[in-house]
């Protein structure tokens, strides 16, 4: 019976004039839209490529110098964009791409004290994934939002009915019949997408494992969007109140809920402001943390305690360089006062984006958008991955350079030297995005908010059945 | 019990919220008669097919489809009826094929391209309109498809509605025959009318309803056309 249904609900919306103009004039936005942000995501990968390794060629060449002056140079690394960027840029376009590595301090790659109005404000941008997440699901409204009740108000309900039609079968098989529509319309977009894709970038197995999981929640997606659209229809007696109602939902969901979820996380999880932050990570370094003791009394104990480790009676007499040692000291209680800091403000940006999701019974699409940036390796949790890797690597030249400096001069000397071979011998940043398995575990919380909202959506389909009655 | 009745209420009471619309009516249509249902606007003609139909729940009473009562068992007995509206409702996106084979499957019959064919043809469709979409069809080409669907469903029992109306005399004659046609194939037929030429044309019995009830019932062969009017007439002005 549904699959009859099913058969005949396909057949009425494909001919339907509304699904061929508004699918086209969509399609053309979309394929715009994608066309350009993957040419320009082409342009910036190729762009990264090319200043990474220059400035690690830079960074070979340096002239013979002191270790230390050599690590003041610095090096530039950058964050690595999946294929699948080209369809959702999520943070992207508000996060830093590039991170500058250097002695004594850690870089933000960008330092948004209020990431929470990044969340609302990825939502009405134009782009393709606006496409995906605001306009289909309208789309998919305008198709079927009187999908019962003009069946009511032309008597075809009657005649389903006079056939003893379970209503439920009717219900499920114009859900599944409208879908099936939707995407045989949408394929062209999918096939483009993909296409343009392989065509551009080498695919790996994850990305194409990531591509799919991307089209399997949108199809979660726009089946809540259906269902409820179907569902509504069946409930209210009259068209009009169908539609109000589901252009009510649409708007909550695309609008209202982020940047609900966005006010909620900043009320309840506040961040610092950007010189709060700053200030106390120097202050803590200054002053010590707690049972630390001040920078003055670190430095005069740990003298001591290397005057005591060489046996010797004052620094001059070391046979290692001390300015280093002492430099590498600093460094090292530094990294530990950075690394308190920047895990609190992270945890609280997580917990901001766990709270936003508690505006998610306004509607999945802020749950579908942590999930896809997440899915396209734009999210927070990826670019904490990255700047992780990348201050790992810091800090593993900037400690050979130390080691070069202090093992290459003694006392109180400067007189430590690094040649090219030297600089040469550190090794490229290589960074690889981690694989999709990382995304599905940042994404608990918006898949369970989806799947909700996907067996919410049913259920009330399947309820709604009971209105049915003639 | 009358196996013979395909069609039978027994004190039927229906209302609407306070609104009595079928006050103890009894009906019984047997197996090969064309029952015509007479009665002003608003006497409860389409309230009563509606109930055999189960769009509505009688308050009281029995309505029986050959003998077995339509509320203990709604989809075997939706089965053996079929439903013609004044205005048979189609989808006006797909062809009258398309709409036919899409009902039969409804109902569970399966039919191929020749059989939808034939079936079409056989209610009065020309053949060059049958893959056309319905949205195009005229008033009268859409009744034919709902016979057919009648027809392919070998209902026991066909329910009209004011078929008739709307129709030109000749494709209501056309019909008229068509519907005496299906009646002598031993279907019984419930038929909602106003129209008396048509009425006394195909009916076997005629029976003229008054604020939900039967308040006259006759043989249509016993009785002359300007008899059948003035009876009707004298309802309708309460005389009678
Ligand atoms: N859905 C409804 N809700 C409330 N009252 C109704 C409804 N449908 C019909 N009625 C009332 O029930 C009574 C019988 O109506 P019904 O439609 O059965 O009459 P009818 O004989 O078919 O009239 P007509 O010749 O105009 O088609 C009328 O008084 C009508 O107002
Ligand atoms: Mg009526």
């Amino acid at each position: 019976m549904i699959a009859i249904v099913m058969r005949k609900e396909l057949a009425t919306t494909l001919r339907d004039g509304r699904l061929l103009v508004l699918g086209l004039s969509l399609f053309v936005l979309f394929a715009g839209f994608f066309l350009f942000s993957s040419y320009q995501l082409q342009a910036q990968r190729l762009e990264k490529q090319r200043v990474g390794a220059t400035a690690k060629e830079q960074w070979n060449s340096q002239s013979v110098k002191n270790p230390h002056a050599a690590a003041h140079y610095g090096i530039y690394v950058f964050k690595p964009d999946l294929p699948s960027a080209a369809i959702d840029p999520g943070l992207t376009p508000f996060t830093g791409q590039s991170l500058w590595l250097e002695p004594h301090k850690r870089n933000l790659t960008r330092f948004n004290p209020s990431a929470d109005d990044v969340l609302a404000n990825r939502f009405g941008q134009a782009s393709s994934s606006f496409v995906l997440y605001a306009l289909l699901p309208l789309l998919i409204v305008a198709l079927s939002f009187n999908s019962v009740s003009q069946e009511r108000e032309r008597g075809t309900l009657r005649m389903l009915h006079s056939l003893g039609v379970a209503p439920r079968a009717l219900l499920f098989g114009k859900l599944l019949g409208l879908l099936t529509a939707f995407w045989l319309v949408m394929s062209p977009a999918v096939l483009l997408a993909a296409l343009t894709l392989a065509g551009q970038f080498e695919l790996a197995i994850d990305d194409l494992l990531r591509l799919s999981l991307l089209l399997a929640g949108l199809l979660a997606y726009y089946t809540v969007f259906a269902a409820l659209s179907i569902g509504a229809s069946a409930y209210f007696r009259t068209s009009r109140n169908t539609l109000f109602c589901l252009l009510g939902f649409w708007m909550g969901s695309v609008f209202v809920a982020p940047r609900l979820g966005a006010a909620i996380g900043d009320v309840l999880a506040p961040n610092p402001s950007a010189s709060q932050f700053w200030d106390a990570i120097k202050t803590d370094i200054a002053q010590g943390l707690p049972g630390d003791g001040s920078k003055q009394q670190r430095e005069t104990a740990f003298e001591a305690q290397v005057l005591a480790q060489y046996g010797v009676a004052s620094k001059e007499q070391l046979p290692v360089g001390f300015v280093s040692l002492n430099r590498q000291y600093n460094d090292v209680y530094s990294s530990k006062v950075h690394q308190l800091h920047f895990d609190r403000l992270r945890a609280n940006f997580a917990t901001q984006q766990q709270l936003a999701h508690l505006a998610g019974w306004l509607g999945p699409s802020l749950a579908l958008r942590s999930l896809s940036m997440a899915i396209a390796g734009t999210d927070l949790a990826h670019q904490r991955d990255f700047e992780d890797a990348a201050e790992e690597y810091r800090r593993y030249f900037i400690d050979l350079t130390e080691d070069w400096d202090r093992e290459r001069s003694h006392g109180t000397e400067r007189s430590a030297k690094g040649a090219e071979t030297d600089w040469r011998s550190v090794r490229d940043f290589a960074y690889t995005v981690p694989t999709v398995g990382f995304s599905l575990k940042a994404s608990l919380l918006p898949l369970a908010v989806l799947g909700a909202w996907l067996g919410a959506a049913l259920w009330l389909l399947a309820h709604s059945a009971r209105r049915l009655a003639p | 019990m009358t196996t013979t009745h395909i069609l039978e209420t027994r004190n039927l009471v229906v209302e609407y919220q306070q609104h009595r619309a079928i006050d103890q009516l009894n009906l019984a249509v047997p197996a090969g008669c064309v029952y015509a249902l007479l009665g002003g606007n608003g006497a409860g003609k389409t309230t009563t097919i509606s109930t055999f139909l189960g769009f509505n729940r009688p308050s009281s009473g029995q309505v029986l489809i050959g003998g077995r009562s339509l509320q203990d068992q709604p989809e075997l007995v939706k089965s053996e009826l079929a439903y013609l509206p004044e205005n048979v409702a189609l989808y006006d996106l797909l062809s009258g094929a398309e709409n036919l084979r899409f009902f039969c499957a409804l109902a569970g019959i399966e039919l191929g391209r020749e059989q939808t064919g034939r079936l079409l043809s056989d209610s009065g469709l020309q053949a060059d309109a049958h893959d056309k979409r319905v949205g195009q069809y005229s008033k009268g080409m859409r009744q034919k498809v709902g016979l057919a669907i009648a027809s392919a469903k070998h209902a026991k029992a066909m329910l009209l509605d004011e078929p008739t109306s709307g129709l030109d005399p000749s494709a209501a004659n056309d019909f008229a025959q068509r519907i005496r046609a299906a009646a002598d194939g031993g279907m019984a037929v419930l038929m909602a009318t106003h129209d008396l030429f048509n009425a006394k044309q195909v009916a076997d019995r005629i029976g003229i309803m008054k604020q939900g009830r039967l308040v006259e019932e006759f043989d249509a062969h016993s009785v002359q056309h300007d008899e059948l009017e003035s009876k009707y007439l004298a309802h309708a002005r309460g005389l009678a």
